[in-house]
């Protein structure tokens, strides 16, 4: 039988900040246990709470990045529930009034093409603490350092169509949050987190089906396999003529299966309420202008202003600009001079490979820049550059010239040198000399890669030639 | 409008508070006598009722920097918890949080 | 005087205070403490050697924080409260930690988990609440000047009872930074004093926006009173909803001497009505338990405070046992209308429909004040302080004793409650209310009507 599946994704990013949510507390990772705490964030009696300004510019900035309104007024709301990673026994988020609604964002769906998704409404909110079940037999401990860190929550409309194009979505939204300065979206750090609703439906019906709640998806991979998971469930009960039940649900990395939650989820009554403490976050027109002004080239733009003022291919451009330190790597070099589609064989390829290994840039692009003159003006083969790149990723210090001679890599284009490696390959050769002679002058190619192997590289080939055909004439 | 036992035994779950035996029936009807007493306010006409609610003090928050400052704590967690080791409070291993 | 001696007189008179039961903490050493550091400041503040009592739901490092509560019992906060850093600074004594209503639920201090605070000028009577203990404290002459907090009227009704100066503040005016929460949009810390200088200087001091504290207005301290108010060309309304026609005998006449009092000191008296303050009570029993239900989820067993050992040993039945326990009858019954009114399909039918009340109370006195009247006149309670054991068993009958007080709550106004004559001995109330952040005005008022008015004379 035929099903539609549709998914609609709750994402929570961390708002890149020094200070948590309510309180001037560090937001820093990894710290001991309890270190970064005060009496906002601990939930101690007499404690109140004061928004941090930053936040709120960075979710304006989100917001406005993602295409929504950023509503003037917004308010802070209550919700209600006990669990111990939550100090105050509620939760500062916002309800009927978040702080900007009414975006959307464009991919590129793995099964659709380009298509668009409905962010529902963007809201700011406070993180819970961690709980640590595996260190003290029959006890669950509780860390507050991460309680009141900045959230954004990002609410999608149900658009989505298949478990794959959740996530192409994520990583464009990645992408966007991460260029306008918002997050850091980081997984492994927990500055990303994602909720999926999924349901199935018949195509062409309107009304969405049943829907369940995936929660604890720890990477973009396993929201697709855990959507897939859900999914072939959902369709498996309704083929059987079963019902689909509301149920909240937990994603085991380890066994691939998604398992029911009880718990806090089981009275959905969070008794949101306006929060007393915090009047209303009041936020003119000329604030919200400022912030769109102040908002960096988001991907897409870039990706099109790289491909129409710099005429590299569409493909090149995505690649670049997936990541905004590689595109902005890119743009230092082509903007020393060097051919667009050059820099970006370069940028995509051993330049790539080292930010994948290192996360950084060792050779700087002034020295990217100078390496390709190097072999523009024929001083270095492309093999030898090569050479000289993984020598100054090794030990940046040094000019690529300098390297290049002190690798012996310079390429020789004296008539002298280049006649005395021919002579030496000519006489290691008479068969294939005496073969050529005889018509078979495929067998050039050879000649050539003798000579650069006798030279160790070092001859320049576009002079080897001219040599080689004269003394086999 | 009346609450029965089961109601208030929900929103005491709700509010995590044990409700002590023999304490059931008087809490209900204490709490219906004051629900009662509140629901006076259905005598105000709809129509007069203000859209806005009203909040005293300051009309917009006003915002603090993203400035490292806590107000500092004379004393530790350590010192105001009931359980806690090795920097972490402690509670009761809780089944359905584990694979959280 | 040094404050030194004045510490230990105020430790004498605390220790002989003892019967009636209106200090949960103090001890001599830290009184000398707090005078040792008072006699080492450089200057002098303006409120040096005055001491202070503190109701217990304002936080100190020195002193344990218990909201009369079994749930908070022991609790030492690791921080101080703005209000009393801010008193400090101007030369305060905090002398001891009053009692209360558990978590400043209860209109007559007998809901305290160590016990009630007896009337000072009849043990058998309530001195009124919920910050019982500090209008106890000031009544009797322990320390002249003492701190409660207000959510719907507790610290005027107590001062009505009490035959004391009790003064609320607009919300916004001064702090709530550590002021353990009840009804955060209601909750103002208040002040108790024998005559309205002195609450009209700590109020100063204590006043003023509070980075800490986001419902704060940001406004510089009110300044020093002058002390010299002046009635000539002030008009003052008289409510008529304040004034029914069962109102006890005793206040009525008080309030009626009040009005002759200030006619003869040059003010205009007019009849204004306030339509909706008949249902600031039911309302305010909606919106404060809905607060409270919230600001009191953090009492769990899990960071701080008495944890109780559940049956079943897992979490849950280790936040039933430890809530179940330690909060009193009065506070979980506020916890449970709260929870209730916020739940699912009763949000509208209560919560929403008090805010929209609420509204509606506050836009009558901006209506009133708007038509040229500058205070407004009434009694602060409906009777004199009423007998211990009378109003407990009938919850709703406890609340009606807050029935002129709550409207000013929910409207944020300030308002005072002044010592207006006696009735059978017990003190009577009048309490004059003032324009948001009008607080100037109406202690320039009150100082002027309290010269006047004969406080201590029987008035029928």
């Amino acid at each position: 039988m035929e099903w539609e599946t549709v998914i609609g994704l709750e994402v929570h990013v961390q708002l890149r900040t020094r200070t948590k949510m309510f309180c001037a507390c560090r937001t820093s990772f990894g710290d001991p246990p309890n270190t970064n705490v005060c009496p906002v964030c601990l939930g101690l009696p007499g404690a109140l709470p004061v928004p941090n300004a930053e936040a709120v510019r960075l979710g304006a900035a989100a917001a406005l990045a993602l295409g929504c309104t950023v509503r003037h007024t917004s308010v802070f709301a209550r919700k209600n529930y006990f669990y111990p990673d939550l100090p105050k026994g509620y939760q500062i988020s916002q309800f009927d009034q978040p702080l900007a609604t009414g975006g959307r964002v464009a991919f590129e769906s793995p099964e659709r093409g380009r298509v668009q998704v409905g962010i529902t409404r963007l809201h700011l909110e406070e993180d819970a603490g961690k709980l640590v079940h595996d260190r003290f037999p029959g006890k669950t401990a509780v860390d507050l350092n991460r309680a009141g860190v900045p959230l954004a929550e990002i609410v999608s409309e149900p658009d989505l169509r298949s478990p794959a194009e959740a996530r192409a979505y994520l990583t464009t939204l990645r992408q966007i949050l991460i260029y306008a300065g918002a997050s850091e979206c980081s997984m492994e750090q927990g500055s990303l987190r994602v909720d999926a609703n999924i349901s199935i439906r018949r195509p062409g019906e309107s009304r969405l089906g049943t829907k369940a709640e995936v929660k604890n998806l720890n990477s973009f991979a396993n929201v697709e396999r855990a959507l897939e998971a859900e999914r072939d469930r959902q369709m498996g009960l309704l083929d059987r003529g079963e019902r689909v039940a509301q149920v909240t649900l937990l994603f085991n990395a380890a066994s691939g299966q998604v398992k029911q939650l009880r718990s806090k989820e089981e009275s959905h009554d969070y008794r949101y309420f306006p929060d007393p403490d915090l009047p209303s976050l009041v936020l003119d027109e000329a604030w919200i202008a400022e912030r769109r002004e102040a908002l960096p080239e988001l991907p897409e733009a870039r990706r099109s202003r790289l491909e129409l003022a710099l005429g590299i291919p569409a493909y090149d451009a995505r690649v670049i600009t997936s990541e905004v330190p590689l595109a902005d790597y890119f743009e230092s070099v082509v903007a020393q001079g060097v051919d667009p589609k050059a820099a970006a064989n370069w940028v995509m390829g051993d330049v790539l490979a080292t930010f994948n290994e290192t996360g950084g840039f060792p050779v700087s692009a002034d020295r990217l820049a100078g390496l390709v003159s190097l072999v523009r003006a024929g001083t270095l083969s492309h093999q030898a550059a090569k050479r000289v790149y993984a020598e100054m990723a090794h030990s940046p210090d040094g000019e690529p010239a300098a390297v290049a001679e002190r690798l012996g890599l310079v390429q020789v284009s004296d008539q002298g040198a280049l006649t005395g490696w021919v002579d030496e390959v000519l006489a290691a050769n008479p068969a294939e000399v005496a073969r050529y002679r005889a018509g078979e002058t495929k067998l050039m190619g050879f000649f050539v890669g003798q000579v650069m192997k006798r030279s160790q590289g070092k001859a320049d080939p576009k002079g080897v030639q001219p040599v080689l055909a004269e003394k086999l004439k | 409008m009346s609450i029965g036992r089961d109601e208030v035994l929900h929103v005491a779950r709700l509010a995590e508070l044990a409700v002590r035996d023999g304490e059931l029936d008087r809490l209900v009807e204490q709490l219906n006598r004051i629900v009662d007493y509140v629901a006076q306010l259905d005598r105000v006409p709809a129509a007069a009722r203000m859209a806005e609610p009203f909040v005293p003090g300051p009309r917009s928050v006003a915002l603090r920097e993203d400035v490292v400052d806590p107000v500092p704590l004379a004393r530790p967690p350590a010192a105001l918890a009931p359980e806690f080791a090795d920097g972490f409070f402690l509670v009761p291993r809780h089944g359905a949080m584990e694979d959280s | 005087m040094s404050a030194s001696a004045v510490a230990r007189e105020t430790g004498a008179r605390l220790a002989a205070a003892q019967p009636l039961n209106a200090v949960l903490h103090w001890s001599q050493d830290l009184l000398d403490a707090e005078a040792a550091r008072v006699d080492a400041m450089r200057t002098r503040g303006p409120l040096a050697a005055v001491p202070l009592a503190l109701k217990d739901n304002i936080v100190t490092v020195e002193q344990p924080t218990t909201c009369a509560s079994r749930i908070l019992e022991g609790y030492l906060s690791p921080f101080t409260a703005t209000v009393v850093n801010r008193l400090r600074a101007a030369g305060v004594l905090i002398a001891a930690k009053t009692n209360m209503d558990e978590f400043a639920m209860g209109s007559s201090t007998e809901h305290s988990a160590y016990g009630r605070v007896n009337h000072p000028a009849d043990p058998a009577r309530v001195p009124g609440g919920s910050s019982g203990g500090s209008a106890a404290l000031v009544a009797a002459g322990v320390v002249p000047v003492a701190l409660g907090s207000e959510t719907g009227g507790s610290v005027r009704q107590p001062a009505s009872f009490c035959g004391v100066v009790g003064m609320k503040p607009s919300y916004g005016r001064v702090s709530r930074y550590g002021l353990v929460a009840f009804g955060s949009s209601l909750d103002c810390i208040s002040i108790f004093s024998r005559n309205v200088m002195d609450a009209g200087r700590v109020l100063s001091v204590m006043s003023g926006h509070d980075p800490l504290d986001a419902t704060t207005v940001d406004q510089a301290p009110m300044p020093m009173p002058s002390g010299l108010g002046d009635l000539r060309g002030l008009r003052i309304g008289l409510p008529r909803e304040y004034y029914p026609e069962d109102l006890d005998p005793g206040v009525a006449a008080a309030l009626q001497s009040t009005r002759e009092v200030i006619r003869d000191l040059g003010a205009e008296i007019v009849d204004v009505s306030l339509p909706h303050s008949p249902f600031a009570v039911p309302t305010y029993y909606i919106v404060a338990p809905a607060e409270a239900a919230a600001n009191l989820a953090r009492y769990d067993g899990v960071r701080y405070g008495p944890r109780g050992a559940g049956p079943d040993g897992d979490i849950r039945s280790l936040y039933q046992a430890t809530r179940g326990e330690g909060f009193g009858a009065e506070v979980r019954r506020r916890i449970l209308v709260g929870t209730y009114v916020l739940s699912a399909g009763y949000y509208d039918a209560y919560y929403r429909k008090a805010q929209q009340v609420r509204a509606l109370i506050a836009e009558d006195f901006q209506r009133v004040f708007a038509s040229g009247v500058d205070l407004l006149l009434t009694p602060t309670t409906p009777t004199p302080a009423f007998r211990a054991g009378e109003k407990t068993a009938d919850p709703v009958s406890m609340y009606l004793a807050d029935i002129f007080v709550c409207a000013i709550s929910l409207a944020g106004l300030p308002a005072v409650s002044l010592p207006a004559g006696r009735s059978e001995g017990l003190p009577v109330g009048a309490q004059l209310i003032a324009p948001y952040f009008q607080e100037e005005r109406l202690l320039a008022a009150a100082a002027a009507i309290e010269r006047a008015l004969p406080a201590e004379a029987e008035v029928r």
